[in-house]
């Protein structure tokens, strides 16, 4: 999934400073099972906000609502009814429904509530860590099902680096060395040999770097 | 008189391009040098421009040094981020290189190594303040510095494909130098009355815009150049001229000794570009009376 964390209220309440009415749109995927910006979190948000602002003498409209997807436009078309009665739009999903309805309302000013962190996945209840970073070109399958380029703080692509100890990253305590993550998977699943090939110098075209990555599938495009 | 005091005192500078070559044989680089020993005021040197792995800028600028040739360096940040530019800056200070140019940089999917990563860390506007930083005597990180550089920063404006872009190009430069830019290359001139208008506008940005002066080598550039940027203003005429030539070379060179008399009019300086004819520089400069 890609997660998020909110955004610091006073960052928020800087975007909205200028409004009256303002659509706070929260979003059922991604955002929702990483408690950032779903149906709770809309809530809890527009709370935040009144709260602030009744302390500071103002006041400001807030009509919560939250999508199945921001991200498709076949749900952000849910809107039109009620994006006119609003000033300005304040989305709770990542950057890519965020973006999604600054296209479709193009004379509407739409500002982030959250901070898009990365696609992970959760460790255990209230955990979540960087699993992929999309490099377009998944080597999982050569390493254990473990990820050197999420996983290793240098990217590399054939075994730890000298700042590897026990099994842990230079970089913090808490960082597994990725490559020892590897090691000890391909050696339980006897695999070894795997470890020993060479990578050679990775291709790092198919992880963008030209402008916007994109997929047409001809079959389903229309 | 140095590039630098040759800028400042509002003279009239000549500056040329020379490629650093792929490979270590820098005999073509040096003998080019040689040859323009005299006739221009510093030797621009690319650092792997259009995404093509060469030898780095640093060292085309210790040999241009070695061989008595004011150097320009470019810098980018495509392929360093901001430790290295600072620190390859520092390095080319200490070899005595003092001038920098920080330009825009090809991306990687024209290049000659289309797989590698492009760093980006930082853009132009940042690298020039990160440089302008260094000459105060602090890095990007804060620290200060033990021994203050002081660099020549330039800029560069590129090619435009319309008025709209040209103005966020200005607007870009306006921003460079105000945080330290002190000139700016700016792109090829083929028609001296597009040129006229375009130094009027980039008059408030009251630092030396130095155009470039491009050398036609072939009709087949021409054409490429009038077909895929228009704007450029490669005229009919032009074309016809060159096609017309009984000797093309030598129209090509004829051609750029021309615009570059026309442009000493107009400007406080002038590149020359020729990209791999760096021999024929000193016939520009003849054909132009200089």
């Amino acid at each position: 999934m890609i997660t998020a964390e909110r955004k610091p209220l006073e960052e928020i309440l800087a975007y909205i400073k200028p409004f009256k009415r303002i659509l706070l749109l929260g979003c059922n995927e991604c955002v929702t099972v990483c408690a950032a910006g779903g149906r709770k979190e809309v809530g809890v948000l527009a709370s935040g906000i009144q709260m602030s602002m009744l302390k500071n003498g103002t006041s400001i409209e807030i009509r919560e609502h939250t999508l199945e997807r921001q991200c498709d436009p076949e749900y952000v078309e849910e809107l039109l009814p009620m994006i006119d009665s609003a000033d300005a739009v304040l989305s709770m999903a990542c950057g890519c429904g965020v973006q999604q309805l600054a296209t479709r309302f193009k004379d509407k000013p739409v500002f982030p509530a959250v901070n898009t962190k990365f696609m992970g996945g959760s460790d255990r209840h209230g955990v979540w860590t960087e699993r992929c970073q999309g490099c377009g070109d998944c080597l999982l399958g050569l390493t254990g099902g473990i990820c050197p380029i999420a996983k290793c703080a240098k990217q590399l692509m054939n075994g730890p680096c000298g700042g590897s100890a026990r099994g842990v990253c230079e970089i913090g305590e808490d960082v597994d060395c990725a490559w020892h993550l590897i090691w000890e998977r391909l050696k339980a699943l006897d695999l070894t040999e795997q470890y020993l090939e060479i990578m050679p110098a990775k291709d790092w075209r198919p992880g963008g770097g030209s402008g916007p990555r994109k997929i047409i599938r001809e079959d389903l495009a229309e | 008189m140095s590039f630098q005091k040759r800028l400042f005192a509002q003279e009239f500078v000549v500056l040329a391009e020379m490629h650093t070559p792929k490979g270590v044989n820098i005999t073509r680089l040096v003998n080019d040098a040689r040859r323009i020993k005299g006739r221009v005021d510093a030797v621009v040197i690319p650092d792997m421009d259009n995404g093509i792995m060469r030898m780095s800028a640093l060292a085309g600028g210790a040999l241009m040094l070695q061989h008595g040739v004011e150097p320009i360096i470019h810098l980018y940040a495509r392929d360093r981020n901001r430790m290295a530019l600072q620190g390859d800056a520092l390095a080319a200070h200490v070899m005595g290189i003092s001038n920098l140019l920080v330009t825009h940089s090809e991306g990687m999917d024209q290049s000659d190594h289309r797989e590698a990563k492009e760093v980006f860390d930082i853009d132009e506007l940042e690298l020039v303040q990160a440089l302008n930083g260094l000459n105060q005597g602090k890095d990007m990180g804060g620290f200060e510095l033990d021994g203050t550089p002081d660099f020549t920063v330039g800029c560069t404006i590129g090619s435009f494909g319309d008025e709209a872009a040209l103005d966020q190009e200005l607007i870009a430069a306006q921003a460079k130098v105000e945080a330290g830019a002190r000139f700016i290359i700016s792109p090829p001139v083929f028609d001296l009355e597009k040129f006229q208008s375009f130094m009027a506008k980039v008059k408030p940005l009251s630092v030396p815009v130095i155009p470039t002066v491009f050398l036609i080598k072939s009709l087949a550039i021409a054409q490429y150049i009038a077909a895929s940027e228009p704007e450029a203003g490669i005229s009919n005429e032009l074309i016809r001229r060159i096609r017309k030539s009984s000797d093309r070379e030598l129209e090509g060179i004829k051609i750029a000794g021309e615009t570059l008399a026309g442009v000493r009019e107009m400007a406080q300086g002038v590149m020359l570009q020729t990209l791999g004819w760096e021999h024929k520089l000193v016939d520009i400069l003849d054909a132009a009376g200089m």
